[in-house]
């Protein structure tokens, strides 16, 4: 099996981030499932600090929100989606965060895919492109919240890693 | 979702396309993973499967976001690549089943530009066995990666 689950992290108290480190090096690209909703406040962003920067990153977004499509920058790590405390009760945003090339040294891509839940009101899908400038191997990855809430108990983030290789019999050309 | 890693290549010169052949038809799905840049400009990456590379034979529809703007378009493309780092994540579903048309979805980012997500059909009933990656105009950089996964059900 070439994805693996390195680790996952459930909140049994609130928490203002969720944080993997001494990621191993082992693999090729790395996903992130994040199940989340914050404990109080509206709306929020989840954003990604890689080997504990937050400095240059550049993020491209396209949004549906029920209405009218829009899309917009941002300088900041965005790869999800935390949802909004008057979310249905019991619904959490859902966000897949996929880094390729993690240990390579060239800046770092991400496509990220969001939406949260909600009855009544309005919600968002969030498709994410980001881009850490930075050459460096990723080895810590944590995550916090735009609006600057904690997220809620059982908020659960999985992280694996996916390894390329070779079966099968596939040629390659 | 299990993982099953077929096939991966690192471009060690630019190349136009880059090509999965004799793949089983084992899996429920395939992904494959595209990331790195273009040689020049920004460039359309289509798909091509058993060797029929006539257009007609596919179709496709966009969502894009720019940063400024959100559209859509119906222009035969799977992602784009560009001279600044780009990256596309291809699924095709259902490559071996004989009874439909293959249809895959693809996410392409570009965060220096654009964000896409595309829906990309070819009307074929037959098994998938190989997958031809294209730059339509201009040829993928050295350094860029494919990497082939087969999808278990």
């Amino acid at each position: 099996m070439t994805m693996t689950l390195i680790e996952t992290k459930t909140l049994g108290t609130a928490a203002a981030a969720i944080e993997f480190t001494s990621i191993p090096q082992t693999h090729t690209d790395l996903v992130l499932l994040i199940s989340s909703r914050p404990a109080s406040g509206a709306i929020g962003v989840i954003l990604a600090a890689l080997n504990g920067s937050s400095a240059n990153f550049t993020s491209r977004q396209i949004e549906g929100n029920g209405s009218s499509p829009n899309s917009g920058t941002s300088t900041t790590g965005r790869v999800g989606v935390v949802g909004d405390s008057g979310d249905t009760a019991n619904t959490f945003a859902s966000s897949k965060v996929y880094i390729t090339n993690y240990t390579a040294s060239t800046a770092k891509v991400i496509s990220a895919d969001a939406v949260n839940e909600t009855n009544g009101t309005t919600a968002y899908q969030i498709l994410y492109s980001t881009l850490w400038n930075n050459t460096a191997a990723i080895t810590s990855i944590s995550l916090t919240s735009t609006s600057g809430a904690n997220f809620a108990v059982g908020s659960t983030v999985s992280l694996y890693g996916i390894t390329k290789g070779s079966s099968g019999g596939v040629v390659v050309s | 979702m299990t993982y099953v890693a077929l096939a991966n290549i690192t471009l060690g010169s630019s190349a136009s396309s880059v090509t999965f052949s004799s793949i089983p038809g084992t899996y429920r799905d395939l992904i494959i993973v595209a990331a790195g840049t273009s040689v020049s400009s920004a460039d359309d990456v289509r798909v091509y499967y058993n060797g029929d590379t006539t257009n007609g034979n596919y179709a496709s529809v966009q969502m894009l976001g720019t940063g400024a703007t959100a559209g859509s378009n119906t222009f035969l493309t799977a992602g784009v690549f560009a001279t600044d780092r780009s990256q596309i994540i291809f699924q095709i579903m259902d490559y071996s089943a004989t009874d439909k048309h293959k249809t895959l979805l693809s996410r392409s980012d570009r965060p220096g530009a654009t964000v896409q997500a595309n829906a990309y059909r070819w009307a074929n009933t037959a098994a998938v066995n190989t997958v031809r990656i294209q730059m339509i105009g201009i040829s993928f950089a050295a350094g860029a990666t494919f990497n082939l996964f087969g999808i278990a059900s």
